[in-house]
């Protein structure tokens, strides 16, 4: 057992698949020498050569297209999205042909897409954005966001390995948070949320960067006697649906929580299955809790825009409040 | 060989309608697969359309200008050869796009739904969050029977414990009354008494109780000689109490015998579901109509708690100052039968989901044989009626022996 | 009349009639699938006629261990592949999204989107380096592709990764209604110089200098001396497709010095003057090709429409999630038999 950071656990577990399989490729831009803008594939490079862990050209569709050829001659590609802001030029490559792929030739895609996300970090324009949703929306595509080391580490290791095309959201506000990682550590599988806080009033679910903000709610909220249960949802598809009905029928209140703005955001489909599954434990409204319907705001501004503990604790009032 | 017709094609990604420009064929004459029959210009090109099999034209269905709907009968062909399995293969022409059916597929139909759909009541003005009405209808509450304390008159889940506390099962005594009740009389003198809050909630459960448990009822006389001087001994020692404490540590100790008397019968699933604790409702007749607040854990309490709690009970109950954990969640009742008046006994009613009440008539003197002798003794009837899905004769018969007996020979 | 026929490429004769027949075959099968969309039978059909030297000739020019990533128009191609046609057209006839096992055939699935496909090629080709396999890949697009900025994207990746590739632009001068001119105002082939490898223009309605262009790509390729670009000219004879109606931008004069340079007319009067086939072969060849189409025909007509849950949600992930086949299970539960 030791204590790493979630950015570190990811390059544990690039090294790892590295090495147990030679069909992995680690690339995208200033990933080989320079070892990623967040060093996230620092000394990879060194260790496994300039043949499988590689600089591309600046060129995102590109990055994501040559994988879908690698991937179909039979490697596991694990290109790097430098930042959030940036895959939208492979947004085409991503849907068109990295989700649809094995629909139309029954060929497994191998793809992990890596993807820092999240604002949070005082960044200029394009690099704070959470674009999760559109590819959620995607059939084909399974979608992670984990918020612990030991699940960026056991999350990557499961999407790299198995058959299926992975967009990987990587919380880049969280890459310096500490936790135990222990290995080898048994799989850590897509599709499973997980009771990141056990509580009794009022689910928060979340994933990513929020897990932690939402934890930070949980323990303010503890000391004035109301006790929430925070659900890391760590893979939003496959969405474990039944992780967050069995809260919400023990709570009767949900709260779904991202930075994304709110306005067609992921916590819609959250809201629609809660609403749908567990409609007569309902005893308020599900609150989507998100970023404003705004462009990503100058820095000097993020605060106001994302939500904090503040925000969850007043919509937690709001939501037991309402009858 | 047999005729068959053709139909206009969808010729280009969602075309509706074509309009005839000319036949390249007249009727009588023969053609061949691929042969020009006409033009025909939809709204994004003029084109040919060839025909599909060879033979001779028998007839043409339209003329030169008039636009034919996608899936109309263009042509009808006698074909020289059967164009093997092509017909069940395609079944028409419209494939895909606008009209396109897909004959042999399968289809996604609506459905009749299996029971005729129940068309929902709806209730104007009830606000009430989805758990909050599925609590309702678990305690069968009425909504509409109860004024929301939430915000916007919102009904909340406490309303609703609140409402579901309020009826109560036993005794066939309690008097027709409604809390607030409007009298209407009608041509014949008649009044019709419109019938809302503790009144409708006790009228429902009371429903419930007899048309989903099948319940029977046995009496017995019991002498409280013993009882009568336990209670002047605690009067002495500046405890008076009223016969109930005595009751309720009875039935606790009778239910520690059996403890199947204390239990509920799950109807979703068929089961038995014997309760852990002992928390004994109390039929309480108020103004407002029988109330059965719940003495939670009886079976842990001495009589001095037990006189204590019951007090306060009951007189919170007639004042109306209970709060919702004191009227909600008994597992077995207690209610008084005869208590004044001529009454001797009476057949309590099970409160639903309960298994057992236990009703109490008055101690008085009667005559009873005592050693051979008929003497003058303190006595009461006790009734108990119980679940029979849950409970025999015998075991009821053994209950009662049980509390007879915890009666007879008070601590 | 321009003819590279002094070239023969060390052809047999044999190899050469073949050429031709394919030519044929693949013309006839190109007529027969419009024939059949203009019947109803399928929901559209983009034709190649004129394009056949071009798309007989590279496929001839390839190892059969070689892979080629095709755009939409490569039917011709999917033939000489040895692609069942009727099979092949249940894609247009909206059965399914793919098909054949890109991995028989070594043929990749049609590519809808214009040069998305082109990356992929590249991708693949880096990885035969990788594996430091001799196979090559041939990429096919036309000339509106290469106004795409994932054209750009790959051609610069393979110049940077010296991928194993064969770009082959079927320039056929139109992008649906879009003439060449309003496509580029440079040279196609003369881009390639910019990403680091050569490229060349050559008489797409030519088999012989395909056959020629195409192999010198793959043996320079092979070498290991990364890609190339062919720019082949040719010209799109038909509509872009059967919702499509040329008449409405290209002007009728320009179809006759085409018509002209057709691609089978040519090559068959080169085969006739130096005495390769005869008129009696001419004629076997064109009596083969009829009864190919009409086989095509018939496989089309009698394509079973596949059972719609595996159909539909078969081919979705590798390693489904129990939400998924929840959802193929209801919907195979709310579906009424067929009659």
């Amino acid at each position: 057992m030791s204590t790493v950071t979630l950015g570190k656990a990811i390059t544990q577990a690039l090294r790892d698949a590295l090495a147990d399989d030679r069909k992995v490729l680690v690339f995208g831009e200033d990933v080989g020498r320079l070892g990623g803008v967040f060093r996230i594939t620092d000394g990879l490079q060194h260790d496994f050569g300039e043949d499988r862990v590689f600089d591309t050209p600046l060129a995102e569709s590109a990055i994501i297209g040559i994988s879908v050829g690698l991937a179909l001659r039979g490697f596991r590609p694990v290109p790097e999205i430098q930042f959030d802001g940036f895959i939208y030029p492979a947004f085409e490559q991503i849907v068109s042909h990295v989700a649809k792929y094995e629909n139309r030739s029954g060929l497994s895609l191998p793809i992990t897409i890596r993807v820092p996300f999240g604002g949070n970090i005082g960044a200029v324009e394009h690099h704070s954005e959470s674009p999760e949703a559109y590819f959620a929306h995607t059939a084909g595509l399974k979608v992670v966001a984990p918020a612990t080391p030991a699940d960026a580490y056991g999350l990557l290791r499961t999407a790299i390995a198995g058959p299926d095309p992975v967009i990987f959201f990587e919380p880049k506000a969280r890459y310096y948070l500490k936790g135990e990682l222990e290995l080898p550590c048994p799989p850590v599988p897509l599709g499973r949320a997980r009771i990141a806080r056990a509580g009794s009033a009022v689910s928060v679910i979340a994933y990513g960067p929020m897990v932690e903000t939402a934890l930070q709610a949980a323990q303010r909220a503890d000391a004035e006697g109301i006790s929430l249960e925070v659900v890391d949802l760590r893979s939003l598809a496959p969405l474990d649906v039944d992780t967050v009905v069995a809260s919400v029928r023990k709570t009767h209140h949900a709260i779904v929580v991202h930075e994304a703005p709110v306005f067609g955001g992921f916590g819609a489909e959250v809201a629609a299955r809660i609403s749908h599954d567990a409609f007569d434990s309902l005893e308020a409204p599900v609150v989507r809790l998100g970023g404003l319907n705004i462009p990503y705001p100058p820095a000097r501004f993020e605060k106001l825009y994302l939500p904090d503990a503040d925000r969850i604790l007043q919509a937690v009032d709001e939501t037991l409040a309402y009858g | 060989m047999a005729e068959r017709t053709f139909h206009l094609p969808d010729l280009g990604e969602g075309l509706t309608e074509a309009q005839l420009v000319r036949w390249r064929v007249d009727a009588g004459a023969p053609v061949e697969v691929n042969a020009p029959l006409c033009e025909v210009e939809t709204a994004k090109a003029v084109v040919v359309i060839p025909s599909p099999w060879a033979g001779t034209i028998r007839s043409l269905h339209a003329r030169p200008g008039e636009s034919i709907p996608v899936g109309a009968p263009l042509v009808t062909i006698a074909p020289t050869a059967e164009p093997a399995g092509e017909a069940e293969a395609t079944g028409g022409s419209v494939l895909v796009g606008y009209g396109a059916h897909t004959p042999g597929g399968a289809q996604r139909r609506r459905r009749a739904p299996a029971a005729p759909a129940s068309t929902p009541t709806p209730q104007a003005g009830v606000r009430a969050a989805p758990f909050v009405r599925q609590l309702a209808r678990e305690r069968g509450v009425d909504l509409s029977a109860i004024q929301g304390s939430g915000p916007d008159g919102r009904i909340t889940r406490s309303d609703v414990e609140a409402a579901a506390a309020l009826p109560s099962a036993p005794a066939a005594a309690a008097a027709p009354q409604a809390s607030a009740p409007e009298r209407r009389p009608d041509q014949d003198g008649d009044h019709r008494i419109t019938v809302v809050g503790i009144r409708k909630a006790i009228a429902r459960q009371m429903v419930r109780s007899v048309s989903t448990i099948p319940q029977f009822t046995e009496f017995a006389i019991f002498d409280a000689t013993a009882l009568m001087e336990a209670r002047a001994l605690a009067r002495r020692g500046g405890r008076p109490r009223t016969p109930l404490p005595y009751f309720v540590r009875a039935l606790a100790l009778a239910v520690r015998a059996h403890p199947l008397l204390n239990s509920s019968w799950d109807e979703a699933r068929d089961e038995i579901v014997v309760k852990g604790a002992l928390h004994v409702g109390i039929a309480v007749n108020t103004p407002q109509g029988l109330l059965v607040p719940v003495l939670r854990h009886a079976d842990r309490l001495d009589l001095d708690a037990i006189a204590e709690q019951a007090g306060r009970l009951i007189d919170g109950a007639r004042a109306g100052t209970l709060s919702v954990s004191d009227m909600t969640g008994g597992t077995i009742t207690v209610t008084n039968v005869g208590a004044s008046g001529p009454i001797e006994t009476g057949t309590p009613l099970v409160n639903p989901p309960e298994c057992c009440v236990v009703g109490f008539g008055g101690i008085r003197q009667r005559p009873m044989v005592v050693k051979g002798q008929v003497l003058a003794r303190e006595s009461a009837w006790i009734s108990i009626s119980v679940d029979h899905r849950i409970v025999d004769g015998g075991l009821a018969t053994e209950f009662l022996t049980t509390l007879v007996t915890q009666l007879e020979h008070p601590e | 009349m321009p003819q590279t026929g002094t070239a023969n490429h060390g052809l047999t004769r044999e190899q050469l009639v073949d050429l031709y027949r394919k030519m044929v075959v693949i013309r006839r099968a190109d007529q027969e699938a419009l024939n059949l969309q203009r019947q109803g039978e399928l929901g559209l059909w983009g034709q190649f006629l004129g394009q056949e030297a071009t798309q007989v000739g590279a496929i001839a020019a390839l190892q059969d261990s070689d892979w080629v990533v095709p755009s939409y128009r490569e039917f011709g191609m999917a033939m000489c592949r040895g692609i069942d046609p009727g099979t092949m057209l249940g894609y247009f006839r909206g059965l399914t999204h793919g098909p054949w096992d890109p991995r028989r055939y070594r043929f990749l699935p049609f590519a809808i989107s214009v040069a998305t496909q082109v990356p992929h090629a590249v991708g693949f080709a880096m990885g035969c380096r990788l594996e430091g396999s001799q196979d090559v890949v041939l990429c096919v697009f036309g000339d509106g592709a290469t106004s795409e900025g994932d054209w750009h994207e790959a051609m610069n990746f393979a110049g940077v990764f010296r991928a194993p590739v064969i770009f082959l632009c079927q320039n056929n001068q139109w992008a649906i209604s879009v003439p060449l001119r309003q496509q580029t105002a440079g040279s196609i082939a003369e881009r390639a110089q910019g990403y680091g490898f050569p490229g060349v223009r050559i008489d797409g309605n030519d088999v012989l200098a395909v056959v020629g262009a195409v192999r010198t790509a793959a043996d320079r390729a092979r070498r290991g001396d990364g890609p190339s670009l062919i720019e082949s000219v040719t010209y799109r004879m038909g509509a872009h497709t059967s919702a499509d109606d040329p008449t409405r931008y290209r002007p009728p004069a320009e179809l006759a010095p085409w018509e002209a340079r057709d691609p089978i007319a040519r090559y068959a009067g080169w085969l006739r003057a130096q005495r390769i086939v005869d008129e009696a072969q001419l004629a076997a060849i064109a009596m083969e090709a009829d009864a190919a189409a009409q086989a095509m025909r018939a496989t089309l007509t009698h394509l079973p429409i596949p059972p719609p849950g595996a159909s539909l949600f078969g081919r979705v992930y590798h390693d489904p999630p129990a939400s998924f086949l929840k959802e193929r299970e209801e919907f195979e539960a709310s579906l009424e038999p067929p009659p």
